[in-house]
């Protein structure tokens, strides 16, 4: 480092120091007041999230009973588990570190499984005999690596089997494949990541394994290449978010 | 602990690791944020907003790529934006490369090496901040300000030989 580097750095260490002074402390109180009091409600509403299933199980049955013992066409009153849910709303998106208001539209999974709110000014969902896949609306050209959101149900595995099978097999094409994680969020369940390689089209999977609410697992794999991890990752992530499994 | 594993743990919501996350980052941040907003509050603010932000969005960091510039990326951001509310036309514009004058402020009135640095505008002010304070190499400060590397070091150089011309007009640089 040059003597004129030297002053420079020397000169905003000084200054920026005097004139952070007690901010530190100022800063983590506030933190602490917004995060972890707030936080309270948050682990409240994990924890209600965990119970989510089942009282919308217990409210769509009711619901079901009650209208069919009143009329013969009480079915026709609910046309869809998505009549149980805002047809749409508006998420504030974090991505590449900026914030992004979007509006987001409610979809239904295969069979009415579960629920999910997609971002349908860039993705669209196409449901499937065996799983559902969220992608681009427009096909990326051809350099891009494919990026999209598969949801799959596996109604015979347990969570905790189902994601050693996985990480086994994703390891021949992801050997740098990282250890499973315990998460809690966008869902909760266990993660796996793998990229398999540095450059910007380097393929990149996450991938969930989640429960069923009953003895099975659903499977959230994303494919995005590195480049766009800030980018469709992110916005995966969030989507993910609205994730909600129904029972009926 | 390192930040690898921090991130890990306050993806669960451990508040123990984003207390030790935060008293290994938040120096530097609020350095950095009264550097670049020139103002205690703003400063304050834009750092209270970065470590909410992390702690929520943590999940969407991909962790293959470094941490610092994704950290100070939403703090410049935040930044930025606390100015730009203030000053809605902000210095900070992307056209500035070939402006030979940098700057609207009269250089020759200013001996103060911080009020030199702090008068340049922000095209050439936060890269020599983020270099200076925080130690950012030119492709770290190019992911944070989403700019091309050579913009980075063009405003660099630039911002560099400004400050050396007002600090010592008669040219004397061996003496810098």
């Amino acid at each position: 480092m040059s003597d004129f580097d030297k002053r420079v750095k020397d000169e905003l260490h000084k200054r920026t120091t005097e004139e952070s002074n007690g901010l530190k402390d100022e800063i983590w109180n506030e933190l602490e007041k917004k995060l972890f009091n707030e936080e309270r409600g948050d682990v409240r509403k994990l924890k209600k999230k965990g119970r989510i299933i089942s009282v919308i199980g217990v409210i769509a049955a009711g619901l079901l009973i009650a209208l069919s013992l009143q009329t013969d066409t009480g079915s026709a009153f609910i046309k869809s588990v998505k009549d149980m849910f805002a047809p749409e709303k508006e998420i504030t998106q974090g991505t590449e570190g900026q914030d992004e208001e979007t509006e987001v539209h409610l979809n239904e999974g295969k069979d009415s499984e579960y629920i999910i709110y997609v971002d349908e000014t860039r993705y669209k969902m196409i449901k499937g005999e065996d799983s559902d896949v969220i992608t681009t609306i427009e096909p990326l050209p051809e350099k891009y690596p494919e990026v999209k959101m598969e949801i799959t149900q596996v109604a015979n595995e347990k969570p905790e089997d189902l994601v050693k099978k996985i990480e086994a097999e994703l390891k021949a094409d992801f050997p740098e494949l990282r250890e499973i994680e315990n998460v809690t969020k966008p869902v909760e369940g266990y993660l796996l990541h793998g990229i398999n390689g540095s450059e910007w089209d380097s393929n990149v999977v996450h991938l969930y394994v989640i429960s069923n609410g009953n003895e099975g697992s659903f499977v959230i794999r994303e494919d995005y290449f590195l480049e766009a991890a800030e980018g469709h990752g992110a916005r995966f992530h969030f989507m993910l978010e609205s994730f909600e499994i129904v029972e009926e | 602990m390192e930040i690898d594993e921090w991130i890990v743990t306050i993806k669960n919501g451990d508040k123990e690791s984003f207390r030790h996350f935060y008293n290994a980052y938040s120096e530097s941040a609020i350095r950095t944020a009264n550097a670049i907003t020139r103002n205690r509050e703003k400063a304050k603010d834009a750092v209270q907003e970065t470590f909410i932000r992390v702690y929520r969005q943590i999940s969407s960091y991909n962790s293959e790529l470094p941490f610092d510039p994704w950290f100070y990326r939403i703090l410049s951001n935040e930044c930025l934006r606390l100015l730009k509310k203030e000053a809605p036309l902000s210095k900070f514009a992307p056209d500035l490369e070939n402006d030979p004058s940098l700057s609207g402020e009269s250089f020759d009135q200013l001996s103060d090496l911080y009020a030199i640095i702090q008068s340049l505008d922000d095209a050439h002010r936060i890269p020599l901040i983020l270099k200076y304070v925080k130690g950012f190499s030119e492709k770290e400060i190019a992911t944070i300000l989403s700019l091309n590397q050579n913009t980075v070091k063009s405003r660099l150089f630039k911002g560099r030989k400004r400050l050396k011309e007002q600090l010592n007009p008669a040219g004397k640089e061996d003496s810098l």
